[in-house]
């Protein structure tokens, strides 16, 4: 029999009221990712195979963005070089919030055959947060497909918070950006 | 017309203009001369009036040994299939090459490549100093020979240090019988259990 004594509505706070839209926010923005793909290497030729037909990224909810502004995931797709580093900060830096980073290939991870080459950076990590590595030269698209549901569990188990580290160290980051790119003074005619 | 008679004919353009150190033919429509370092830029003006138009890219070569560079002038001809590559040789020390903007203005950008990555002047390029591919480079020129480039990357990237019992081996997998299932069931999972 159900009391009709009254009980107190239980109070949330504001905490967990948020944590709760959080959860639901999750629950929708893992199942539609849009991708901005950044395809600087090699590894990019895997990511038709992976949107195709063969294995259909968008059963997954996944699709192809144009612009940095309403995409979701960064997906870095092989070795960048200083050149290339400095354009993906501005880009990762337009995207609205919250951002992931997926990294393809092992040159994001350790430099992979590129490791000694001068114009090469060896880790993106440490300029930009990386949420998921797909390591091999090249992955898959099995793998890469495995990949991003790594980054869905990640985003369901609240693993995958590079836009929060990135605030929290944003010092930090800037310092190694600048450290490797140097400051903005660029001369030549295509900037004047 | 068939192609010998246009070594042959280039052979007489060149031999005419300038003297020729040495002659290399690299195959029946590619043909290289070794010249002088003052003969080129008259070499280049009487094969651009002979036909050979474009130019389709200056490179340059390291000799650390010979304490040289060497500058390699490749020229197409639309109407005839010859290449022609004027090599000439300069210093390494303060290296310096007369611009041949006058001669074909596209050179200008093949002459700013050669100074960021061999450190090549080129007086007579108004800005062949401004960078054009790498930005803010801070290190002697890349592709010279004794530029080392894995201890620029050590010195200028932070690389990932691993521990050392990084890979891990399953001891109780690693039997080939289980490797041997296991790849058998990956397969299967693979092709839907065709073999």
């Amino acid at each position: 029999m159900i009391s009709t004594k009254y009980t107190e509505k239980k109070k949330f706070n504001k905490q967990e009221i948020d944590r709760k839209w959080w959860e639901v926010g999750d629950y929708f923005r893992r199942n539609s990712l849009w991708l901005l793909m950044y395809c600087t290497g090699c590894c990019a030729i895997e990511l038709p195979p992976s949107m195709t037909s063969a294995y259909d990224m968008e059963r997954l909810g996944m699709g192809p963005m144009a612009t940095p502004r309403q995409a979701d995931i960064l997906l870095v797709s092989g070795y960048l070089s200083l050149k290339t580093l400095r354009r993906l900060i501005y880009t990762y830096e337009q995207m609205s919030e919250p951002r992931y980073v997926v990294a393809l290939g092992s040159c994001p991870i350790n430099g992979g055959i590129y490791h000694d080459s001068h114009p090469v950076i060896n880790q993106l990590d440490q300029y930009i947060p990386v949420d998921t590595y797909v390591a091999g030269c090249m992955p898959n698209p099995e793998s890469v497909l495995n990949g991003f549901v790594d980054l869905m569990e990640g985003i369901k188990n609240k693993t995958a918070n590079g836009w929060k580290k990135y605030h929290k160290n944003y010092d930090w980051y800037k310092k190694n950006q600048f450290d490797v790119l140097g400051e903005v003074v660029i001369d030549d005619e295509f900037h004047q | 017309m068939n192609s010998i008679s246009n070594l042959e004919a280039v052979d007489n353009i060149i031999n005419s203009t300038g003297k020729v150190i040495k002659k290399e033919p690299i195959s029946d429509f590619q043909v290289a001369y070794e010249v002088n370092k003052s003969d080129v830029h008259q070499i280049l003006t009487s094969l651009k009036l002979e036909g050979w138009k474009q130019l389709s890219y200056l490179s340059a070569v390291d000799w650390p040994e010979e304490n040289k560079f060497e500058l390699v002038y490749i020229l197409l001809n639309w109407d005839k299939p010859v290449y022609i590559q004027i090599r000439a040789k300069i210093d390494r020390e303060n290296p310096s090459m007369n611009s041949i903007i006058p001669i074909f203005p596209g050179a200008k950008y093949y002459e700013r490549e050669a100074h960021e990555f061999f450190g090549i002047a080129f007086p007579g390029n108004p800005d062949y100093k401004k960078q054009l591919i790498m930005e803010q480079w801070d290190d002697i020129p890349p592709l010279r020979k004794d530029f080392d480039p894995r201890a620029y990357s050590d010195r200028k990237y932070p690389s990932r240090e691993y521990p050392d019992n990084f890979s891990k081996k399953d001891k109780e997998n690693e039997s080939l019988e289980k490797q041997a299932k296991r790849r058998k069931r990956a397969r299967k999972l693979r092709t839907g259990g065709e073999e």
